[in-house]
């Protein structure tokens, strides 16, 4: 595709690695950019509301969106706990942008997805969630065609006006890998953002996830004699069921999977 | 004048020229080499040339008896022959002993070049043809030339023999023969080798390699301007110089099992395609096996062109296993690795293009410090039930800093098949009261596999943050299961400042029962034969422990027909499993082919990466078992009675 | 089901035994005395007639045909007390997703949060579900609605968030709900809401999970933390944040709405396309037939996914065999899947792929070997000559096509 008129601006934050919890790429930002770069290649804006960190981990994890092949990454620089959505809302006013891409929500912190929404909101865009694909640009009709991404490997096709904000679903192409050289050599173009302070999560108590327990099945039974039988009862059935014979296998296969509601 | 006059005057002029030529020749050559970056230059490794061909070189030729001998005789006929030619017709020198030298050396040579002849009647699928088939007779006709010369000289035959039919002929022939093996030399031809070769053996880039070993990668800045090589001139000066030493004599290409394996690698064309990279060209005029798959003359390059999708296809690259065969069976002592995993920094570290699950694998290591991401604080879960003595804070006990052995435990700890071995290695090691702690969480993957699959900065961060870990606690040895971490810690730490005795399990074991420490019971009859480990034999030079340990237990083993050296590799490493280039089979059934050929029910192996590869192989096939697995079913474990002894 | 009369020996028992607590739910037929006379009870027969007295009407008129009928397999339904919320104090908003026009079990949980949110402290507060589209759904008043607002019109069949979300702006400005619950889905929910919250520049708690007095626990960071916070106004919920309503029926009376205007959306939906079982990356699938090294005929095997309509997985083996793409392969060392039904055709199980498999809901075995790792995984585990059970698991589901086919037809003909 060559969308040369177009500005594309993807929207980058630090991720979260699920189990060692180190800074990375985000997945769904990284899917944002790799969309960008698809779309308009080297006239991919990318933007990060923060601070360039003194920790080497932090500074290779913003890096690795340089290690795709973006010459910068512009930054606006702002304290880690301050509120980014007016900061990028105030930044992208002052812009002319066509498309917005960011992830569908954060990998750390309140992780709420709701900047997209708010930038939306606020700039007056139209915002389309979740997409996979952006299939199309009609710069005349300023409409584009996109891929939304639905459970289980579903796909809706929207046509949105430009300009738009877009969040980038998981179903959205691989990112490329990031390559160690660029993302070293790549600048980041810094300017002051501002400071609005998130009063609101300061008292918010934070902890990590633990497991949610399981639903039980909560049995209602009106008799004695049926909460018995509830109890008494084998707690699953079919676990670990074996079959023999062609008939009968094929039966049990099939009862599954009406039981699942795949047939 | 007469035939006789006329010919020492003409061959003076002759052989002045042709000396001249072949200077001329080999500045222009040195000049191609001079493109590529700098490196030190070992000058007094030019005084090791002699030893080093007769030693190290003739060391790996003669692993084939027939051509040792033809070339000892060819190649010494000619060097002999050449110094002699010059003596006597460029210095002119009268003295008849030289004569008579002359007339012995040549004829060697032509003894030589005969068993050269005949080598090339059928040539093997690995020797290259086209200007190689002309050698053979170039070196008769010179050989031969200077033969017919000398006889009268030496009063043998009345000089003017012949008259000047016989002149013209050996004029011609001369021309022919200095032509070849003179300017040749320099221009390309056939004998390039020797002069390059020479000059390779004297500056190689690796000086220890003789007399001893040097196997680990080398480092590279990553602050450069340009991480790996892009383009022929990105090698080091040495390394182009290397390339030309090649005689394409297809040895690496027998023994590379990517190429068995019918995946498009070919060490001997990659080494040819670097050499037409670094002197412009297409490779059409290629006379070995092509890539597998791929048709030669279809790639051209030059010193300034991009290598990779232009000279060479990026899966050529990426399906070598790094298992150092080619090299290891290389008579000019080229690092074809080296040049790979160079490539490899390149398409990593610059272009971000690691094919298959390379870029998962990757930022897996760089996001939780082992290849399959898995959380780093999990790693000791596998030894939940094993009450081990973990370096540093410990929850109850004080803190540990100090024990005999450190056990580097690896990535096996994530994987449930080489689990098996850990558990075996530690029964083993309480069974010889060894005083072992391990790591624990602090612990990262060792980095081999981020290097060779060309993420060297990765593979520095893993480093140094080991070897931080290490340098707190103090122990005297390391030992590991996993011959690519032995390796590694080994030969490749030391560059960032980590120096430590590391041995593998195999080695430390073998001293332990040496030592009486670990007794095994050697009575029971096992059909088994062994499996080298690439990193514990071929980089290693470790293949003797191992089969002490086996024939401790009383096992004979029955050796597979490539073992030891030559041992084919699993194909598990250098990141191939990763990269997953496809070919028509694949490795580790090929090896498992190697074993059932010697009807072995076991086959005893002593890396996990190996475990791996084989019991991969579809069943019905030998059971795959490391050594430790096996030392701990012939264990005798002490009875009580010592116990009660050391009581008493 | 059969038409042999049975007897039951304790439904006998319990029919003599008048004290029993399920006599009155089984005594409805005809009662057989010891000597095999047939006896009435007189307790069943008959009504209670306005001055309290027992009538018995012999005329036939009120006459319910129980008698006759045999012991039905289903007791008759039990009929919940019914929660009614006359004058609500307060309201709870909840937009239920309705996906195909039907609750699900996320809406369910929903509405239960929001009964909590509604009667908690004092209570008398009334949920108001908002329905948008159509509703097939005839369980609400047991799910807890207890007002329902029902946007229908032809356009909210499709994807229109930004309709939808004006015109929850105008119900809200009305009813001033106290909270308003969303489910934070795909489904819809999570994008209404958010959609919603910007434009009530509300802040939204998002992933709640737990209600605590005047806290929620939310789960934040990609799911990797727990975040307690003040209850929000917003509240778009998780999956099982609360039991569904089991014990009450609900009013679920209509509320009138005008709708609000049409508005110009900025999205087009341009509708669903259809996707090839086999273009869905296979970590996203629901439905993987696997195949590895004990197929013998690989064309049967994806004639069967086509059939089945299930994303073709393959073991190593099958793939290194050249049966399968590589990105077909499943396990440790190829994709990691969460299929909620994964079918593994002669893959005995290697330790690679077991951990691959470990997310999947539902595992079935076709196997020939009994003892192999993938049949101890397994829910079910079908031993036998693969390509036999896939043939007639085909036939089967093509059987089974056929027949809902021609239900259709004939409910379409009439």
């Amino acid at each position: 595709m060559s969308n040369n008129n177009l500005s594309v601006i993807s929207l980058v934050s630090l991720g979260e690695h699920p189990t060692s919890r180190r800074p990375r790429r985000a997945e769904q930002d990284a899917r944002a950019i790799e969309l960008g770069i698809k779309l308009v290649g080297d006239n991919l804006q990318t933007l990060h509301a923060g601070e360039l960190s003194d920790d080497a981990s932090q500074q290779t994890a913003l890096r690795s969106y340089l290690g795709m092949g973006l010459a910068e990454i512009k930054l606006l620089e702002m304290p880690a706990d301050a509120d980014a959505v007016l900061v990028i809302a105030d930044y992208l006013k002052q812009q002319k942008t066509d498309i917005i891409l960011t992830g569908v929500r954060a990998e750390n912190g309140e992780s709420s997805g709701m900047l997209p929404y708010l930038l939306a909101e606020q700039l007056g865009m139209a915002m389309v969630t979740s997409i996979a694909d952006i299939l199309s640009i009609d710069e005349v009709n300023k409409q584009a065609e996109v891929l939304q991404a639905l459970p289980r490997g579903q796909r809706r096709k929207l046509k949105v006006d430009l300009p738009f904000i877009a969040s980038v679903d998981m179903a959205a192409a691989l990112p490329r890998q990031s390559a160690f050289g660029p993302a070293m050599r790549g600048q980041f173009e810094t300017t002051l953002g501002g400071t609005f302070t998130d009063e609101e999560s300061s008292d918010w108590q934070i902890v990590d996830a633990k497991k949610r327990p399981k639903r039980l099945k909560i049995i209602k039974a009106k008799t004695a004699a049926d909460r018995f039988k509830a109890a008494t009862a084998k707690a699953s059935g079919g676990g670990g069921k074996v079959v023999y014979g062609v008939e009968e296998s094929a039966q049990a296969i099939l009862d599954l999977l009406i039981e699942e509601g795949l047939i | 004048m007469s035939s006789s006059e006329f010919l020492s005057h003409f061959l003076f002029t002759l052989i002045s020229f042709a000396l001249l030529l072949t200077l001329v020749g080999a500045v222009k050559r040195m000049l191609l080499w001079s493109q590529g970056q700098s490196s030190t230059i070992h000058w007094l490794g030019l005084l090791q040339i002699p030893r080093r061909y007769l030693v190290d070189l003739h060391h790996v030729v003669a692993r084939d008896k027939y051509m040792s001998n033809t070339h000892v005789a060819t190649a010494g006929g000619f060097v002999l022959s050449s110094i002699l030619i010059i003596l006597l017709y460029v210095f002119q020198l009268t003295l008849q002993i030289l004569t008579w030298a002359l007339l012995g050396s040549s004829l060697l040579m032509f003894i030589g070049s005969i068993f050269v002849m005949l080598r090339r009647r059928n040539p093997p699928p690995n020797l290259s043809l086209g200007k190689w088939q002309r050698l053979p007779k170039s070196l008769m006709v010179f050989s031969l030339s200077f033969f017919i010369l000398t006889l009268p000289a030496t009063g043998i035959l009345p000089s003017d023999t012949g008259g000047w039919l016989l002149a013209l002929l050996l004029v011609a022939g001369i021309i022919w023969g200095i032509g070849e093996m003179f300017c040749g030399m320099t221009w390309g031809g056939p004998m390039k080798h020797a002069f390059a070769g020479a000059l390779h053996l004297g500056l190689h880039r690796r000086q220890e390699r003789f007399g001893g070993q040097s196997t680990g990668l080398k480092a590279i800045d990553l602050s450069s301007k340009k991480l790996g090589v892009e383009k022929p001139i990105d090698f080091k000066w040495n390394q182009l110089l290397s390339f030309d030493a090649c005689v394409e004599c297809g040895r690496c290409e027998n023994n590379c099992p990517a190429f068995a394996a019918g995946q498009p690698l070919n060490p001997k064309k990659l080494i040819q395609d670097m050499v037409i990279g670094m002197a412009g060209g297409d490779d059409a005029k290629f006379a070995g096996s092509p890539y597998p798959g791929i048709k030669v003359g279809t790639h051209k390059g030059g010193a300034i062109i991009p290598i990779v999708n232009v000279l060479v296809e990026s899966e050529t690259l990426w399906s070598c296993t790094t298992c150092r065969a080619c090299v290891d069976a290389c008579p000019m002592m080229i690092e074809h690795v080296d040049a790979i995993v160079d490539m490899r920094r390149f398409e990593t570290m610059e272009k971000g293009q690691t094919p298959g699950k390379g870029s998962e694998i990757l930022e897996n290591l760089s996001a939780t410090d082992n290849p399959n991401g898995f959380a780093p604080s999990t790693r000791m879960n596998w030894a939940a039930d094993q009450n081990l003595t973990v370096f540093g804070h410990n929850e109850k006990k004080q803190q540990v800093t100090q024990a005999d052995v450190l056990l580097w435990v690896g990535d096996a700890a994530f994987d449930m098949r080489n689990q098996r071995t850990l558990r075996a290695m530690i029964k083993l090691l309480r069974a010889a009261k060894v005083d072992f702690a391990v790591l624990g969480d602090a612990e990262c993957d060792s980095g081999d596999l981020a290097r060779r699959l060309g993420d060297e900065a990765t593979f520095q961060r893993l480093a140094n943050s080991n070897i931080s870990t290490m340098n707190k606690y103090s122990f005297n040895t390391i030992v590991t299961a996993d011959p690519h971490a032995f390796h590694c810690i080994k030969n490749e730490y030391g560059e960032f400042g980590g120096n430590y005795n590391v041995m593998h399990h195999t080695g430390f074991f073998a001293e332990l029962v040496s030592q009486q420490k670990i007794k095994l019971d050697n009575s029971k009859e096992l059909a088994l034969t062994y499996h080298d480990p690439c990193y514990l034999g071929r980089y290693n030079g470790e293949y003797d422990a191992p089969r002490f340990l086996l024939e401790s237990m009383g096992v004979k083993i029955k050796e597979m027909e490539r073992s030891k050296s030559t041992a084919r590799c699993c194909g598990g490493g250098g990141g191939a499993p990763v990269t997953d280039i496809p070919g028509k089979q694949r490795i580790p059934d090929m090896r498992m082919a190697d074993v059932i050929e010697t009807k072995a029910e076991i086959v005893a192996v002593a890396c996990p990466g190996c475990s791996a590869m084989l019991e991969g192989v579809v069943e019905p096939r030998p059971e795959v078992k490391d050594i430790a697995e096996l030392m701990l079913d012939a264990l005798i474990e002490d009875t009580g009675e010592d116990m009660v002894g050391a009581q008493v | 089901m059969s038409e042999l009369f049975r007897r039951d020996p304790r439904a006998q028992w319990i029919a003599r035994n008048r004290l029993h607590p399920l006599h009155q739910a089984l005594v409805i037929g005809p009662v057989f005395g010891p000597s095999g006379l047939l006896r009435k009870n007189l307790h069943l027969i008959g009504f209670i007639g306005p001055n309290g007295l027992k009538r018995i009407d012999r005329s036939g008129a009120s006459n319910n045909s129980e008698q006759g009928s045999r012991r039905s397999a289903t007791a008759s339904e039990v009929i919940l007390p019914l929660h009614q919320v006359v004058e609500p104090a307060f309201y709870i908003v909840v937009v239920l997703d309705l996906v195909s026009g039907r609750l699900n079990s996320h809406d369910k949980d929903t509405l239960g949060l929001a009964q909590q949110l509604a009667n908690r402290n004092s209570g008398g507060g009334a949920v108001v579900a908002i329905a948008f589209g159509e509703l097939k759904d005839d369980s609400l008043d047991k799910a807890g609605v207890d007002r329902l607002i029902h946007i229908n019109d032809e356009q909210y069949a499709d994807y229109n968030p930004e309709q939808r979300c004006n015109d929850l702006q105008g119900i809200i400005a009305e009813l001033e709900p106290q909270h308003i619950l969303l489910p934070d889905s795909i489904n819809g929910g999570g994008d209404l809401g958010r959609r919603l919250a910007a434009a009530l520049q509300q802040r939204p708690a998002c992933g709640v999970w737990k209600l605590n007095d005047d806290t929620v626990i939310c789960r934040g960071s990609a799911g990797k933390r727990d975040i307690t916070r003040p209850l929000s106004k917003l509240l778009l919920v998780m999956e099982e944040c609360s039991e569904p309503i089991s014990e009450t029926r609900h009013e679920n009376s209509l509320m009138s709405q005008a709708p609000s205007p049409l508005t110009n959306g900025k999205l087009l939906d341009q509708g669903n396309i259809s996707v090839d079982p086999n273009a869905i990356p296979l970590a996203e699938a629901g439905f993987i037939l696997s195949g590895g090294n004990g197929i013998n005929d690989w064309e049967q095997f994806h004639h069967t996914a086509s059939v089945l309509g299930a994303t073709e997985g393959a073991s190593r083996v099958a793939v290194d065999d050249g049966n399968m793409p590589r990105e077909r392969q499943v396990g440790a060392t190829g994709t990691w899947v969460t299929a909620q039904v994964y079918i593994a055709v002669g893959i005995s199980g290697a330790i690679q792929h077991m951990q691959g498999i470990g997310q999947c809901d539902k595992v079935v075995a076709i196997n020939t070997d009994e003892g192999c790792d993938m049949v101890k995984r397994a829910d079910i585990s079908a031993i036998g000559d693969s390509t036999e059970i896939l043939a007639r698991l085909v036939e089967l589901v093509e059987q089974r096509k056929q027949i809902k086919q021609t239900i259709n037809g004939g409910a379409t003909n009439e």
